[in-house]
């Protein structure tokens, strides 16, 4: 990929180093925050299993909403750092804004750990309004400001980084040759990497959800100051800020599948009508499935509800038929190189592709009347996260890491972790799927009475962790060591 | 002449029967005019609560014989054809009656729907009352030849029947020779009680929102203490209608900023207007 | 039980493409050239496909809402608040914290069996899930409970017993031991 960004004539060797510097640090830390924040959730497992009977249920709560933030932001800033790694060959990225970006992230995640572990907060990643203001004295005031402080400076630098990351895009291509139109139109045209139309993309929505997360944060400050917010206004806007964010974490994260495993199949993958159309529509449809999140809130409207279906619904049609057939054609009866990396990214498409079954069924209001907070809910964005986009992240960590140290994999240790992972996460993800199927509520401390099963399966989940978290530290260790020999 | 000793004494039962007979009148007034009096607030004022809604929502209406101009009929014939807007007055009134029906006109010519999702069924629980009796009032009212208002009369036990499973009340008031009576409108779908309005007059906006209830909606909005800000949509309930409020325009920024940044970014730039390499 | 059907539904979709993924891995052992025109058919045939069972999808079950629907009227009301930590269930509006505290600690509700129910569901502080669990633990309706709404749930209760109300939405500490409970007879 390097050696593609220096035949680019777009920088100087210099450059790319520094770049390539940065990259790595970005790793690092991705690799450094998922062993803690996967602890966290192995806690919370634990806790649920009955192991902490001692311990306040306050410290779930808090452990809670850390872990959920915390993965959520730990895979959007290495979905980010990748695709900018990526995006070198075609553009111009700008290096001051990565490392602008770097420490105001640094600095978010330690006060969103001083306001949990430190304060208690635990209102969960989604912070429904107004639960941060009804703390029931669990939490203080300080905790709360320091929550909403940390999400500003998370949100302003991720809004200036996406806006950045357009910027570059937009140095290179016109916005119609960025979002593919003239193949739509079938004008010859520019050739356009699908990761340039899938970030294109991406970054398009995102910015519509820090805008609805902005609105979210100002409103609270409306309601602080004695004014009270419409909390259905509010419910929707945070859930287009989430839903939108969760979902471009994953394209991006397809969009580095789509630049790297061509060169592991040794064929192309390019644009062409069908993909402009596809991610054209996923543009589109994208803005109007959350409403899939509402589905319980019956004074919203219906006929709103009935677009949250049907969006939902054909938003399987581009990933399917598109996304994940383009996957299994790329690499059937292909000269495969099989390497951990490859085999993240063939496996992450696998999980996104799990996962999104799982979440089209529960995005159908009559099903969704049954499973929604239940346990269905976590197996499902588990799924297409820790079996999807992280293993896909993880992928692009060891590609890149390879790449620049020079060093290479042992296939019999790709394998153990491949297999514990596989193991480990379909296991771990199984318990939440079969806690949701038997009514088992997310999100609890501790499992009553009328769900007392759910204790037993967090006892099978938590061997299950164990297995994943094995997985995890061989993976730490292999390609941290390569990771941390490339920057030295 | 005065006269005491032996002679006097003779005189004494007369006095004693004088005390005793005051003492019986005395009695007389406590044991009869006491619960008289307590009974004089049934006469003078209301003597129950406004009816609770709650307590006869979704209840079955008993389905009585009425007589109207069409005859006899059961109200199920009016109801299983379209929800009914039912109230209880009686032609003597000399108060609340004829005002409550206008006003009760005034809101559904407001709220619209009648003829369409409702008819209303005026009936009289005097049981003096004629058929010819409420076709008079409907006729001093303008209602008359209106096919969507039916006057008409039952039984004394059919309407005591009909006015306990519907909240209605009444209660003659010799002192006046008039009812004492609650004034109210129900409204019956399918032979349940869906709504229930109470009032001297009847609010458009609340009967909009009845009409509302009627076609299968229900307002599920209600104002919170303090001000509210930005909803998508505002229920007014003084005009009982539905405004676009600011939450809907905040819903739509964060789409429009997305496209406004967007075409900043690719068209306004400097960077991007002079491009290298535009491809 | 639905949830059941769902699960099914998910096991065969995943089982399919986990198969089809296993497929392709394996077809690697025998590399060769593939004719791209018919990956192209084969790709427009699968497009038909997944078009037909959304459409199949959202033709079975978007007519299937848990909404309150015009053409049908409950035969009780049971007026319902959330409120961190605890359910109460009344006859009658809970219209302030009094009435609250009364109802969370009263006799509960008896709603008839086999008529439809309505539950008016709202919340006086932050945002509940009012969820039903049938006496053999299955979550069988749920509506969310919201400061500033009303929302109607309308549920027809055929098993007689007790059942029990659970909060699914994160309220605060107590969350998992907000409950309610209510008799059918």
């Amino acid at each position: 990929m390097t050696a593609a960004a220096a035949d680019s004539g777009l920088w100087s060797e210099a450059e790319l180093a520094k770049f390539r510097r940065m990259t790595l640090i970005w790793g690092i830390t991705v690799l450094l925050l998922l062993p803690i924040l996967a602890l966290l959730g192995y806690f919370m497992r634990l806790y649920q299993s009955g192991a902490f009977s001692g311990m306040r249920a306050e410290w779930f709560y808090a452990v809670l909403t850390l872990h959920s933030l915390g993965m959520v932001g730990t895979w959007f800033v290495g979905s980010m750092a990748g695709v900018s790694y990526l995006l070198l060959k075609y553009t111009r990225p700008n290096l001051a804004v990565s490392k602008f970006v770097y420490v105001g992230t640094l600095l978010g995640v330690v006060l969103l750990i001083a306001c949990t572990l430190g304060g208690l907060f635990g209102t969960g990643w989604y912070f429904l309004y107004p639960l941060p203001l009804f703390a029931q004295g669990v939490w203080a005031p300080w905790a709360t400001f320091t929550f909403f402080a940390a999400l500003t400076i998370l949100g302003v630098c991720w809004t200036i980084w996406t806006l950045d990351l357009l910027r570059a895009v937009a140095q290179r291509y016109s916005l119609g040759a960025a979002l593919g139109w003239n193949y739509l139109v079938g004008k010859p045209g520019p050739e356009l990497p699908p990761l340039v139309l899938i970030t294109t993309v991406s970054l398009i929505v995102s910015l519509s959800g820090f805008v609805a997360a902005v609105i979210v944060i100002a409103l609270f400050a409306a309601r602080a100051l004695g004014v009270n917010v419409d909390p259905l206004l509010m419910k929707n806007l945070t859930f287009f800020f989430g839903h939108d964010l969760v979902n471009i974490i994953m394209y991006l994260g397809i969009a580095m599948v789509y630049e790297l495993l061509p060169s592991y199949a040794g064929r192309p993958w390019r644009t062409n009508r069908t993909v402009a159309i596809a991610w054209g529509a996923v543009l589109f449809l994208v803005m109007f499935a959350f409403f899939h999140h509402l589905y319980m809130d019956f004074a919203q409207p219906t006929w709103i509800q009935k677009l949250g279906q049907i969006c939902s619904y054909l938003l399987a049609m581009p990933a399917g038929v598109v996304s994940i057939f383009g996957t299994l054609a790329l690499v059937f009866a292909a000269r495969m190189k099989w390497t951990l990396s490859s085999t993240f990214f063939f496996l992450g498409i696998l999980g996104w592709g799990i996962g999104g079954i799982a979440a089209v069924i529960d995005s159908t209001v009559e099903v969704n009347f049954h499973f929604h907070n239940t346990l269905w809910v976590p197996a499902h964005f588990h799924t297409y996260y820790l079996m999807g986009v992280v293993l896909i992240i993880l992928g692009f960590i060891d590609h890149a890491g390879k790449e620049l140290s020079g060093l290479e994999e042992k296939p019999a240790l790709s394998k153990l972790t491949t297999a514990l992972l596989l193991i480990g996460g379909y296991g771990f993800l199984f318990m939440f799927y079969w806690g949701g199927v038997n009514s088992v509520p997310r999100r609890y401390a501790i499992y009553p009475q009328e769900v007392i099963q759910g204790t037993l399966y967090a006892r099978i989940a938590v061997g299950f962790i164990t297995l994943l978290l094995l997985g995890i530290l061989l993976y730490l260790w292999e390609t941290g060591r390569r990771c941390l020999k490339a920057l030295a | 002449m005065h006269k005491t000793g032996p002679q006097s004494r003779h005189r004494l039962p007369f006095r004693w029967s004088f005390r005793a007979a005051c003492v019986a009148f005395f009695a007389f007034s406590v044991f009869i005019f006491v619960p008289v009096a307590f009974a004089q607030d049934s006469f003078g004022q209301p003597s129950q609560e406004p009816p609770n809604e709650e307590r006869f929502v979704y209840k079955l209406t008993p389905d009585v014989p009425i007589t109207t101009s069409s005859g006899v009929q059961n109200l199920s014939a009016i109801w299983h054809e379209k929800p009914v807007l039912l109230t209880m007055i009686f032609s003597r009134c000399a108060r609340v009656c004829s005002p409550f029906l206008r006003s009760l006109n005034s809101a559904v010519s407001d709220a619209g729907g009648l003829g369409t999702d409702y008819r209303i069924v005026v009936l009289s629980f005097d049981p003096k009352d004629t058929l010819a009796d409420m076709q008079r009032l409907a006729s001093e009212l303008g209602l008359n030849a209106d096919p969507d208002w039916t006057f008409g009369v039952a039984s004394p036990s059919d309407i005591r029947s009909l006015a306990a499973a519907t909240g209605f009340w009444f209660q003659w008031d010799s002192s006046t020779q008039q009812f004492d009576h609650a004034s109210l409108v129900v409204a019956i779908d399918r032979g349940q009680l869906v709504r229930m309005l109470a009032g001297p007059s009847v609010p458009a906006a609340s009967l909009r929102e009845v009409v509302q209830e009627l076609r299968g909606k229900f307002v599920a909005s209600y104002a919170l203490a303090g001000q509210v800000a930005f909803r998508c949509f505002e229920y007014d309930p003084t005009s009982g209608r539905y405004s676009l409020d600011w939450g809907l325009a905040l819903m739509l920024l964060p789409g429009t900023c997305a496209i406004l940044a967007t075409a900043w970014v690719f068209f306004l730039l400097p960077a991007s207007r002079k491009k290298r390499n535009l491809i | 039980m639905i949830q059941m059907h769902a699960f099914y539904i998910f096991l065969i979709a995943a089982g399919l493409l986990i198969a089809a993924f296993l497929y392709v891995a394996l077809s690697t052992r025998n590399a060769r050239e593939i004719n791209m025109q018919s990956a192209y058919g084969l790709r427009k045939l699968l497009f038909f496909v997944v078009l037909a069972v959304l459409v199949l999808g959202i033709g079975m079950t978007l007519g299937k809402t848990p909404y309150p629907k015009a053409n049908e009227l409950p035969g009780k009301v049971v007026f319902v608040v959330g409120k961190q930590f605890s359910f109460a269930l009344s006859d009658t509006p809970i219209t302030n914290d009094q009435d609250y505290e009364a109802r969370t600690y009263g006799i509960p509700v008896q709603v008839p069996a086999g008529s439809l129910t309505e539950f008016r569901v709202m919340s006086f502080d932050v945002n509940h899930s009012f969820a039903v669990y049938s006496p053999d633990d299955h979550l069988l309706a749920q509506t969310q409970a919201m400061p500033g709404y009303v929302n109607r749930l309308r549920v027809r209760f055929d098993q007689p017993g007790r059942y029990y109300v659970l909060c699914l939405e994160l309220c605060g500490m107590g969350h998992h031991r907000m409950r309610g409970v209510f008799d059918v007879n």
